[in-house]
């Protein structure tokens, strides 16, 4: 899944690149580099890694610390990626790989920690279905963001087909993922998350991140939702175009939601 | 908390914005080299590999490339032929600028014929050409492998990202074991250097040191057969006659004998028979392989049999079969079986014509071949043999095998290269989604498509060359007549001819578009290889280059039409 996600991402941050300069001089190769970018419940650390090889200033949190662990572990292997130990160094060239670092807290305690505004990209990609009151935890990933800066998230949609490809089948039948993994009732729709941001405001705005609906969709330069879909013959994972056949659709099980937070 | 003391104490913003570590790693501070993309083997498959990887600029950027190979590759850099000797490993290439045009010959036409029944077919450049393709006329551009080798290596001299280490062997392969070693490759170097890889790529043949380390089982036989290389020596065609861009092919019971051209007054020759031939013929006076040559192109496979005999028996007897005797005994076999006079089939009349009007029946043979070019004489064993699996896993994590490594195929068809160059597109595609998504290239996940993309359709081609193989080694009545009618009757069927090969053609168009230029260069070899003629092989094993012809065109794959 994470290409997928790696190639969204890339997508919308060149998108809104291109929205303020001319084309050319959005080279799409530094696309992440030198963004202070902050990934919400990082695991493994892949998507963390592939952010930091991109050359963004990578920090991965997760609330379980075997995880924290693993992904140190892992990064620690690879001789390209630049392992902090915490400690503050010389500035980073923009090419070469940025800082990338773990640590063992959650959203809420980095905020309380270091303020609001911190990063130019959040991401939390398959942990809201796993959190107890998502519209606190969406609150703090939305303040960690700072202005102009993008908040990424995916998971997976309330819905019968998700329920029957996401408990039934990969938990129940195949047991691909441990029963109990997800829980159904915690599953968010796209237009939830997309009504969220339509109304949250922040602590200092008057206005809300997405401004206005059109049939219900944001303005693509304000918020978008995409589908992901397993394809099985090929063995890969693959994001929906915005315009396909059945787009909508393919939002009913694992999706992507992206939404800009309004320069001030 | 201790956690949130941890926190506060380091602040991660801070930190992030401004640091970067320049301290070295515990174990960069051993003698290990880092690179992120070590190839194994200097041979086609890997110069292109190495190429393809330098052109890509998002790859090239971000990634360091290493080569390895044990051969000298200054001697190839600065090979610098007469321009009448020819290396015996022709290839199929795609146009190229660092590519000797002058040592290059187009194919126009390819025929290919049954050595029991005689039905034949024949491949033409003017069935295909469509508007809009450049060059037509020529369906196939032939060249010596060592020419299309060099002109890689003149291209990877553009290429800073690519750095060449050649005379040096790996002495071995072993897993990073330390603690933050990851278990990745680490390539120790005959010159005392080692190498930790972050993608080890074998590009080093059929005994493949990167393969074993992987520890990939590969499937296969060794046919009962060797393949005979060589370059002839010939008269120029006459103007009366076609020129000399026509590759032909004579399939034997005992293996398939190719001729094709390199030049007016040299050809290539690659000629599978039974191993014990193959020695002896190998054994014999230059002169008398020459002759048996000929012999193999026009007799009827009867006489063919009993000259083979004759031939060995002479052998074992211990007394030599002087050149004259076996030119005597394949005129008298000529004569019994009414070969006119003045047809090519009669060797007596190719041998005496040097001028004068030519057989009317000329462009359906080869040029009667004088001489064997000195030392190019070589034969290697044929073998069928596909790993497992493309990419290692485990052991052999990191890894993944290319061309010969991966997999050898009788060389019938020369699809030997194009496969290999097949591999090459489809990895170097593979690699630069990886980096452009910042992943890792040496990644299970990373490669998996290139196994997806490439390992069906090379054992679809493998299979059907095999298949190809067995269909041409029977004598059974039924069945050389089936294949003889199907042959037939396709060779009537030009538009059905020329839409197979179109079609596979036009799917392999789009290719070009998105790549860098000489990326597509060494690729474009794949297309036209389709057609042609291919090499096998790698320098460093020492294995010959073989080529095939014509028959492709049957299989699916091949084809793409006359672009070169």
């Amino acid at each position: 899944m994470n290409p997928i996600r790696m190639q969204f991402m890339r997508e919308k941050l060149l998108e809104s690149a291109r929205e303020h300069q001319d084309e050319d001089s959005c080279e799409a190769s530094e696309t992440f580099a030198g963004l202070d970018i902050l990934d919400i419940g990082c695991g493994g650390g892949l998507l963390c890694e592939s952010l930091a090889r991109l050359g963004a200033n990578t920090l991965g949190i997760d609330a379980s610390s075997s995880n924290v662990a693993i992904a140190t572990h892992h990064a620690s292997a690879d001789p390209s990626l630049n392992l902090s130990s915490h400690s503050p160094a010389h500035k980073s060239s923009r090419t070469s790989p940025g800082m990338l670092s773990y640590a063992h807290t959650s959203a809420e305690d980095l905020l309380a920690a270091q303020g609001p505004k911190q990063f130019d990209v959040v991401c939390a990609m398959e942990v809201i279905e796993h959190v107890d009151n998502p519209r606190l935890f969406l609150n703090d990933c939305a303040q960690l963001v700072k202005p102009g800066g993008h908040l990424f998230i995916s998971t997976i949609a309330r819905t019968p087909l998700a329920y029957f490809l996401t408990i039934f089948a990969a938990e129940q039948m195949l047991r691909l993922v441990s029963p109990g993994t997800h829980t159904y009732s915690k599953y968010i729709n796209p237009n939830e998350l997309i009504d969220y941001f339509h109304q949250y405001k922040g602590p200092e705005r008057e206005v809300p991140w997405i401004t206005r609906l059109v049939n219900g969709i944001p303005l693509r330069t304000e918020a978008e939702t995409r589908g992901m879909v397993y394809l099985p013959w090929k063995g890969e994972w693959s994001l929906i175009p915005r315009h396909a056949l059945g787009a909508k659709w393919a939002e009913g099980c694992n999706y992507l939601f992206w939404v800009r937070r309004p320069t001030e | 908390m201790p956690i949130s003391r941890c926190l506060k104490s380091k602040p991660f913003a801070f930190s992030l914005r401004h640091a970067r570590q320049t301290s070295k790693r515990a174990f960069s501070a051993t003698a290990y080299e880092d690179s992120d993309v070590v190839i194994v083997g200097g041979g086609p498959a890997g110069l292109a590999l190495a190429n393809a990887l330098g052109a890509a600029r998002p790859i090239a950027e971000r990634l360091k490339v290493t080569l390895i190979e044990a051969g000298d590759l200054s001697k190839i850099r600065y090979w610098n032929p007469l321009s009448s000797a020819f290396s015996n490993r022709p290839t199929d290439t795609g146009a190229w600028s660092h590519v000797d045009e002058s040592r290059t010959m187009p194919i126009g036409e390819m025929q290919v014929w049954d050595g029991l029944s005689d039905a034949r077919i024949t491949f033409s450049a003017s069935d295909i050409s469509v508007a809009g393709k450049d060059a037509p006329g020529e369906m196939a551009r032939l060249t010596e492998n060592l020419n299309l080798q060099r002109a890689l290596l003149h291209s990877l001299a553009n290429r800073p990202s690519i750095e060449l280490v050649d005379k040096v062997r790996v002495q071995s392969i072993q897993q990073d074991e330390r603690e933050h070693g990851g278990r990745w490759p680490l390539v120790y170097l005959s010159d005392g250097r080692a190498i930790r890889a972050r993608l080890l790529v074998g590009a080093d043949g059929f005994n493949s040191p990167v393969r074993s380390y992987a520890g990939i089982q590969s499937y296969g036989w060794a046919y009962d057969a060797q393949a005979i290389v060589a370059t002839l020596n010939h008269h120029p065609r006459t103007m009366l006659e076609p020129p000399n861009t026509i590759a032909y092919q004579r399939f034997l019971p005992t293996g398939p004998i190719a001729f094709l051209p390199l030049s007016p007054t040299t050809s290539s020759l690659v000629w599978s028979t039974k191993p014990h031939l193959a020695k002896t013929l190998l054994e014999a006076d230059p002169s008398t392989l020459a002759t048996m040559v000929n012999a193999a192109f026009r007799l009827p496979n009867i006489s063919l049999r009993y000259i083979y005999e004759r031939f060995l028996d002479n052998h074992t007897s211990g007394v030599t079969l002087t050149p004259e005797d076996l030119y005597s005994e394949i005129s008298f076999r000529e004569r019994s079986h009414g070969v006119n006079p003045h047809s090519a089939y009669s060797s007596m009349t190719m041998r005496a014509v040097l001028g004068g009007v030519p057989p009317s029946d000329a462009g359906a043979l080869p040029p009667f071949v004088t001489s064997i070019q000195q030392g190019t004489a070589a034969s290697f064993p044929l073998r069928f043999s596909h790993a497992d699996t493309y990419i290692g896993e485990g052991q052999g994590t990191r890894t993944v095998l290319v061309g010969d490594a991966a997999h050898t195929v009788h060389p019938l068809a020369g699809q030997g290269l194009n496969m290999g160059l097949g591999d090459v597109e489809a990895l170097v595609n593979c690699i630069e989604t990886a980096v452009i998504h910042g992943g890792d290239v040496g990644s299970h996940t990373a490669l998996f498509p290139y196994a997806r993309a490439r390992y069906l359709e090379n054992h679809k081609v493998m299979s059907a060359v095999d298949k190809l193989h067995k269909l041409y080694s029977s004598t059974a009545e039924p069945i050389v007549w089936a294949r003889s009618v199907g042959v037939e009757v396709l060779n009537e069927l030009d538009t059905i001819k020329a839409a197979i090969m179109m079609t596979a053609g036009s799917t392999r168009n789009h290719r070009q578009d998105s790549q860098g230029a000489s990326r597509s260069v060494a690729v474009s070899g794949v297309e036209n290889l389709a057609k042609g003629v291919s090499a096998l092989g790698t320098m460093a094993e020492g294995f010959v280059d073989v080529v095939g012809v014509g028959v492709q065109g049957i299989l699916r794959q091949l084809s793409s039409s006359s672009r070169r």
